[in-house]
């Protein structure tokens, strides 16, 4: 079989199940997806949003309702997982108690008929490469959290898959360790050049890893983009505030067209672009991150007269939480040494750049 | 196909193929046999058979079943009989054969010489021994409560044998029949009478069983006191060492006999002819006193062995009248179940 | 962290997509039809149909009968006691084996203890019973001083049926008890409950499936049972099975004793749908191959451990009693007359009784491995697969198990003397009746280990590539080889003593032990019984210890830790 790096594409993939207590509902809405060949894509979102559905209907454990997914050229719909030539890291390992280290990993070869010299060799340079040289005579219950991840890992990939998948691999991890096996990982891949999609629900891990992010919402794609997309120029409240933190301040538009403008904070603000739908007056919400909100001395140029009510210093920040004509904000300071302490109570002024600015329309009531 | 499911295929068909082989093997006929359901037990079928092959050379292929258990096979295998003659057991076992048609009729040489009650009209059944009924009982039961081995049917009534008895249920044992029978004889057939006295035992019963001799072991060992067996059964277990007590009824008690039948169908039937033939002659029945079978000869020619000539020395027998019995057998067990068994 | 949910029900890739399935159901359907539904509907045909017309007046009357209704009734009521005191019986001592740390040596004594009554043919501990607590007997009246007492009835049944038959609830629930991973149990602990609180409710629920099938087997067990109440039950307690042998053999009335026996699947496949439809509201997870460890924790303070070691040796005294008594027996002339000591019973029993010997081995021999094979392929197919008929599958292999032995045996007679299938006179009709009688232990235990095994493990093995059939073989078969050994056993140990199918399928050809026993008993020879039950019980311990054996050599590492065979 050609190992030729392929794509993968979801079309229109829809999953309904019917809920014990809730009735019908789609783990999966008319999910379409575009993976370029050798692309780190992650489907990123809460738990429920249908991330893992669609894993799941991509790698073959679970058959759509409605759709197509394709690896390259290949409708791969019908068939069912071990046809698939797919690589999965699951959440909790799923690694076999009874196999030792080395048939783990070398599983998926013999299926696959390989001769024992190949595996052998396969077998240890995976093992290598996931830093687990000499550990293939253990068994899984012999290593840590991590270690058994990385075989996983491993037997994941000495197959050489058409695509790999992962099922929030790291969320059984501690935190350092999370940050270390996700650099890994990302590592791995850029090497092998497998088109992956991942799945997580920790926006920080899906901007560190992925070349693209998709985020998910109620079994929809909500957007997709890289990580400074999403980040900067969120399409959605839902994105806004799902990835990282932000103000949301109260606005209405006074302008539209070619110089946009609202007011918020008792005054009003130029922005680059407003959303489309949004007349003169209309409300809407200025969307402006933490670490944008520039935290002066009172009564600076052009910035906004404010009271500091709470300062946590976190070593390398000091997070503040500031009212603002009556409109609470929140701002990170990053701390190179010399700065002024920032104490509760003291009267400030904060700064909004323009280009930190993002007009969304007013909060949706998402329906749960 | 998988490799594996060729494997499999292969596995199966191999795995299949020796299964079959070994298992289904008919049985390898040597020399010629004959193929026999015995209602005696081994150990005296054995003997008889084995004395058989080496008087004919015909080899015999038998296992044992109680009465019941081989008349009901028999039944079940009668569009394709596995066996060719059914050896031993209670005439009246035979009897409810005939009705199933399960037998062919055949009159072996020494048909003429035995009496009427040995002998089926159409010779679909030919005794071969007979056995008397006997009271058997536990001597240190007897001694402890002061009693004499029980010499009346109403000597069985005693309060000291409340819940010291055993014999067989008339549901399954053609002995318990016998001795119903026995107990109408000597009521002078009055069946109110006799179910009256049956009654009355009821209380001193402590079990029915399922076999005529099952009740034996207990006697022997002391859990009861005593019951009603054939003597076959009863000097078997003096034999053994039991130290029991065998007594008759002055009253009189009943005897049955025990027949042998050519199974219809039969696969071998020449061969069944042969070993009906030897049995139901002095050839066979010469035997029982040298293996210590108790029963006594059907044959008139056959000397009945001193020692059982002994216990049976002084007692009333009497044969149960077949056809009284074969006409009444249903109405009289169904009312025994119905007003002694459970009331 | 393992998972305890009650998950939707994800359904797997249907039968149509994957052959290897589809060929086993088929194959499994072709055997069950074979020899479970053919030979009952010939005897169902020869009940119905009399003289080649169709009629139920006979049958009405029998079932009617009022002796025959207060059968019924005490075949419920002796069945509903042996499953509860039995399943709690074996409860005890799976619990005591599981978690109460105890040295390898008394493990293994308990395992005998266990073993014992399950690996003799039931009318020897019925006869020590008999000579223990007759009227005379040894305890009662030599020992206690009391008079008068009656043996037969149901109190001395039902003991002897709880003795003989806990042991499967213990085999049933070792494997369960072992595989619950002590993690959930030490997380329990830490949230401040007390151990009691944490037998209660967590341990005790997790084990759920296991009670209900060990219940099942039980009740199931007991209702087909006609062996010892044909020794021990007397007449005033009449059962079911008994009535119907009895029917058959005593009154030559077929029709009659088929009917009866017929009664006998109402109520064993009630409560057979009422186990599956409560366990399987339940999905219980605890092998993730994430690696659960050993205890960590003490999960019975010390006395409580002292209390349950006490409790169950006494309980195995009593078993070690009976079973002293019959080696005592096989050893002495006469028991109860003569008590001189003599080999000549096993002389006799290795004499002519070799072609009886042999001939109980070899179809052990065959029986065994077939009946462990189906009873996993089956388990896991009902449990993992869907195809069309899943849920009547496994109704249906239960049914053998459920029907008394003898009609069963009847039915086969029936089924397979004529053509176009002729078996009669064989040792495959012999061997057929014991996989599809006793196949279900194994049945039942591979349900229940699977349902704690998880379904990401077969995932992985089909992310990797490998069809249901190598998943299957690679992947799961290794993790419920404890059940699969424990099928295995339970058919050759019961192919060893059973006796009310298989009486009607001896013949001139093959014949068997345990039917050689009955005979003895029959004709006074008890020394030649117990001979042949001590080389019974000695056969099988043998036996099962080289399985037992095997099973650690091959022992998959990681799955359910299993300490002795048999589940264990």
């Amino acid at each position: 079989m050609g190992n030729e790096t392929i794509g993968v594409r979801v079309a229109g993939v829809s999953k309904r199940y019917t809920h014990r207590v809730k009735g019908e509902i789609y783990a999966a809405r008319e999910v379409a997806l575009d993976v370029a060949p050798g692309e780190f894509l992650t489907l990123l979102g809460p738990s429920g949003c249908g991330k893992t559905t669609t894993l799941r209907i991509v790698a073959g454990f679970e058959m759509p309702d409605a759709g197509r997914v394709y690896f390259g050229g290949d409708d791969v719909t019908g068939k069912p997982a071990n046809q698939r030539n797919i690589g999965f890291v699951f959440q909790n390992y799923a690694l076999f108690p009874h196999l030792s280290i080395f048939e783990n990993v070398a599983y998926g070869l013999r299926v696959r008929g390989a001769d024992e010299k190949e595996i052998a060799r396969a077998v240890g340079d995976v093992l290598t490469l996931v830093g687990l040289a000499g550990y293939e005579q253990q068994f899984s219950a012999q290593l840590s959290g991590g270690e058994q991840q990385r075989v996983a890992l491993a037997r994941a990939i000495v197959i050489r898959p058409r695509v790999l998948l992962f099922d929030e691999p790291l969320s059984n991890l501690d935190a350092k360790l999370r940050i270390q096996m996700r650099q890994e990982i990302r590592a791995l891949q850029r090497r092998l050049a497998i088109t992956t999609i991942y799945v997580t629900h920790d926006q920080e891990e899906a901007m560190a890893v992925s070349d693209r992010i998709a985020v998910m919402n109620q079994g929809s794609v909500v957007q997709e983009g890289g990580a400074q997309d999403l980040y900067h120029r969120p399409a959605s409240d839902f994105v806004a505030k799902f990835i990282g933190r932000v103000n949301s301040i109260p606005a209405t538009v006074t302008a539209t067209g070619a110089a946009p403008a609202v007011a918020a904070l008792g005054t009003t603000f130029a922005v680059r672009t407003l959303p489309a739908g949004l007349a003169r007056g209309a409300a809407a919400q200025l969307m402006v991150r933490p670490e944008a909100v520039e935290v002066v001395a009172a009564g600076a140029a052009g910035a906004l007269p404010a009271t500091i009510v709470n300062s946590t210093f976190l070593g390398e920040k000091t997070e503040v939480e500031l009212t603002c004509n009556g409109v609470g904000l929140q701002a990170i300071r990053y701390n190179a040494g010399q700065e002024a302490p920032l104490s509760e109570g003291a009267a400030v002024a904060v700064r909004l750049p323009e280009h930190a600015l993002t007009v969304l329309p007013p909060a949706e009531r998402s329906a749960s | 196909m998988t490799p594996f499911q060729r494997w499999l295929h292969r596995a199966q068909s191999l795995g299949a193929s020796l299964l079959l082989s070994v298992l289904a093997a008919a049985p390898a006929l040597a020399a010629e046999t004959v193929n026999v359901y015995s209602i005696w037990p081994e150990n005296w079928a054995r003997p008889m058979f084995e004395e058989f092959e080496k008087a004919t050379g015909i080899k015999v292929n038998f296992v044992r079943f109680s009465s019941g258990e081989a008349l009901a096979r028999v039944i079940a295998e009668k569009n394709n009989p596995r066996v060719d003659v059914l050896f031993g057991g209670p005439v009246e076992t035979h009897a409810a054969g005939i009705a199933e048609g399960v037998f062919e009729p055949y009159k072996p040489p020494s048909f003429a010489q035995l009496p009427p009650r040995f002998r089926q009209a159409d010779g679909q059944w030919v005794a071969i021994a007979d056995d008397p009924l006997v009271f058997m009982t536990n001597a240190k039961f007897l001694k402890e409560y002061n009693l004499q081995p029980p010499a009346s049917w109403n000597d069985l009534l005693a309060p000291a044998y409340k819940n010291m008895l055993q014999m067989a249920d008339a549901r399954t044992s053609g002995t318990a029949v016998t001795r119903i029978f026995s107990i109408l004889e000597v009521n002078g057939r009055d069946e109110n009478k006799a179910f009256d006295y049956m009654k009355k035992l009821r209380p001193n019963v402590q079990l029915y069983t399922k076999s005529g001799g099952g009740g034996t072991l207990p006697v022997g060992l002391g859990q009861a006191g005593g019951g009603i067996f054939f003597i076959v059964d009863a000097l078997d277990t003096k034999a053994k060492g039991y130290d029991v007590v065998i007594s008759f009824p002055k009253e009189g008690i009943g005897t049955a006999a025990e027949a042998i039948a050519l199974i219809k169908g039969a696969k071998n039937p020449a061969a069944g002819k042969k070993l009906i033939d030897w049995a139901s002659s002095p050839a066979m029945q010469n035997l029982f006193a040298k293996y210590k079978i108790n029963f006594v000869p059907a044959h008139p020619d056959v000397q009945l062995e001193p020692s059982l000539a002994a216990v049976l020395k002084g007692a009333k027998i009497f044969p149960i009248d077949a056809e009284y019995a074969g006409a009444n057998r249903k109405r009289i067990v169904e009312r025994w179940i119905a007003e002694v068994l459970n009331p | 962290m393992a998972a305890t949910v009650a998950a939707p029900a994800r359904a797997a890739p249907g039968a149509h997509r994957d052959p290897v399935v589809a060929g086993t159901a088929f194959v499994l359907w072709a055997l069950l039809a074979l020899f479970v539904v053919y030979p009952l509907a010939m005897l169902l045909g020869r009940v119905v149909y009399d003289q080649g017309q169709f009629s139920l007046t006979g049958l009405v009357a029998i079932l009617a009968d009022r002796h025959q209704l207060r059968a019924f009734w005490n075949s419920l009521l002796l069945a509903t006691l042996v499953g509860l005191i039995g399943t709690v019986v074996g409860f005890l001592f799976a619990f005591t084996a599981a978690r109460g740390r105890l040295p390898r040596w008394l493990l293994g004594v308990m395992d005998a203890s266990v073993l014992l009554p399950l690996v003799s043919p039931p009318f020897t501990t019925a006869i020590a019973m008999i000579f223990s607590f007759g009227p005379r007997g040894l305890i009662t009246y030599d020992l206690l001083g009391l008079k008068g007492v009656t043996v037969y009835g149901l109190t001395s049944t039902m003991f002897s049926e709880v003795i003989t038959y806990f042991p499967i609830a213990y085999l049933t629930l070792r494997p369960i008890l072992a595989g619950i991973d002590s993690n959930i149990e030490g997380m329990a602990l830490s949230l401040g409950a007390s151990r009691w609180r944490v037998f209660r409710t967590v341990t005790l629920p997790l084990s759920t499936p296991g009670l209900a099938n060990a219940f099942l087997l039980l009740f199931a067990a007991s209702l087909a049972d006609f062996a010892t109440p044909l020794i021990l039950a007397g007449n005033q307690f009449p059962v079911l099975p008994t009535q119907a042998f009895l029917q058959i053999t005593g009154m030559f009335d077929l029709r009659g004793g088929a009917a009866l026996s017929f009664v006998l699947l109402v109520p064993a496949l009630a409560v057979f749908l009422l186990q599956r439809y409560w366990v399987s509201r339940r999905f219980y997870v605890t092998v993730t191959g994430k690696g659960a460890g050993v205890a960590p924790f003490d999960s019975v303070s010390p006395a409580v451990r002292n209390a349950l070691l006490a409790l169950c040796a006494l309980i195995a005294v009593s078993i070690a009693y009976f079973y002293a008594l019959l080696l005592y027996a096989s050893l002495v002339m006469a028991l109860g007359a003569n008590h001189a000591f003599t080999l000549q019973h096993y002389r006799v029993i290795f004499t002519e009784g070799m072609k009886a010997i042999r001939d109980t081995m070899i179809i052990a021999g065959f029986a065994m491995p077939l009946g462990g094979l189906y009873g996993i392929l089956l388990g896991y197919l009902v449990t993992k697969k869907q195809f069309i008929g899943r849920r009547s599958m496994e109704l249906v292999s239960m049914v053998n198990y459920a029907l008394p032995g003898t009609i069963v045996g009847i039915a086969y007679l029936i089924a397979f003397n004529d053509p176009p299938i002729e078996l009669t006179g064989t040792a495959l009709i012999i061997v057929a009746c014991y996989i599809f009688r006793y196949g279900p232990t194994g049945i039942r235990a591979t349900v229940a280990l699977l349902s704690q095994i998880d379904k990401s493990l077969e995932e992985a093995s089909q992310g990797l590539g490998a069809g249901s059939g190598t998943t299957f073989r690679r992947i799961t078969l290794p993790l419920i080889l404890p059940a699969f050994f424990a099928g295995l056993g339970v058919v050759f140990i019961r192919s060893m003593t059973a006796i009310s199918a298989t009486i009607f399928l001896v013949s001139v050809s093959w014949t068997l032990i345990t039917v050689k026993i009955l005979e003895n008993i029959t004709e006074l020879s008890l020394g030649p019984a117990a001979a042949f039950s001590v080389l019974v019980c000695v056969i099988v311990f043998v036996v099962i210890a080289v399985i037992g054996r095997l099973l650690r050599v091959f022992r998959a590492p990681g799955a359910p830790s299993v300490t002795s065979m048999l589940g264990g």
